[in-house]
């Protein structure tokens, strides 16, 4: 197996550290939230988490329409190595959020339009990776994956604008909203910190999940020319 | 539970699927590269 490349190498190092700086500012330095208390302190996570998953999806959704575009499988690699962290920052997403919500709401869970949405980006780019799991054609795999990932991106504006659109329990958005964010300065220093250092770990996953696909197509080749061969 | 309770909770399970989705990720970045080395080392011995 061939090494992480030393940009890779890099990219984890620097994720360890400022998550390692994030996650002391926000579990050990900043004060509780004067509203919500100590259990405010799950946003520095649940916040970052989202944030970071729209950015994989996002990425998905471009090297998707390039693929469509160019029919070259690299995008292809791109997309699908994307998606796969994105889903699992929206699975830490999902049960960060449940978790504050049971402290805070009362409830694990409620069908509100935010957390709906959410669970429906979800279960979307789960069903892609299963797709793409168990396609026996790579690239009618590919162009159908592409297709799914484009339509699936939608969900992410929809979720975005959710709770300016409908009455929502979940509260609006206080990051992404004109105006810039709403966040007291001093419980903001974390968040950013933490989407800083998951952004960094994303960017280390994406490469590495990348080798893989590269493995994998140099390993599909060399049977593909015995097949040839015998 | 407290309020400490619900943050170990949330933190404990962001913690647990980031490693367990990095321990996937290796596994499997290992499984394929040992398939491209024997494959490599058929390949070699077939063309001699």
């Amino acid at each position: 197996m061939s090494a992480p490349s030393r940009p890779s190498r890099i990219l984890r190092g620097l994720a360890g550290l400022v998550l390692a700086v994030g996650l002391t500012l926000g579990l050990a330095v900043v004060p509780p939230d004067a509203v919500q208390g100590e259990v405010q302190r799950i946003m520095y996570l649940h916040v970052p988490s989202i944030l970071t998953a729209y950015l994989a999806f996002t990425v998905t959704f471009v090297t998707s329409l390039l693929y469509l575009w160019k029919r070259d499988l690299r995008f292809d690699a791109v997309a699908v190595s994307s998606a796969e962290i994105g889903v699992v920052l929206t699975g830490i997403t999902l049960v960060t959020g449940s978790i504050w919500g049971k402290s805070t709401w009362g409830v694990w869970w409620t069908w509100d339009a935010r957390l709906t949405l959410t669970a429906i980006l979800f279960t979307i780019y789960v069903g892609y990776l299963m797709m793409r799991a168990f396609a026996e054609d790579p690239p009618a795999a590919a162009r159908y994956g592409a297709v799914l990932a484009i339509l699936g991106f939608l969900d992410i504006p929809l979720n975005h604008m959710a709770v300016q659109w409908w009455r929502t329990l979940h509260q609006p958005s206080s990051m992404l909203r004109p105006g810039g964010p709403s966040v007291d300065p001093v419980l903001l220093l974390p968040l950013l910190v933490n989407l800083l250092g998951l952004i960094l770990l994303y960017s280390h996953l994406l490469l590495e999940r990348m080798r893989l696909e590269r493995l994998r197509t140099e390993a599909m080749a060399l049977r593909l020319t015995r097949g040839r061969r015998g | 539970m407290g309020s400490w309770g619900f943050i170990g909770l949330a933190y404990g399970a962001a913690a647990v699927a980031l490693v367990g989705y990095f321990v996937f990720l290796r596994g499997r970045l290992r499984e394929a590269g040992e398939e491209l080395r024997a494959l490599t080392r058929e390949g070699g011995r077939t063309k001699r």
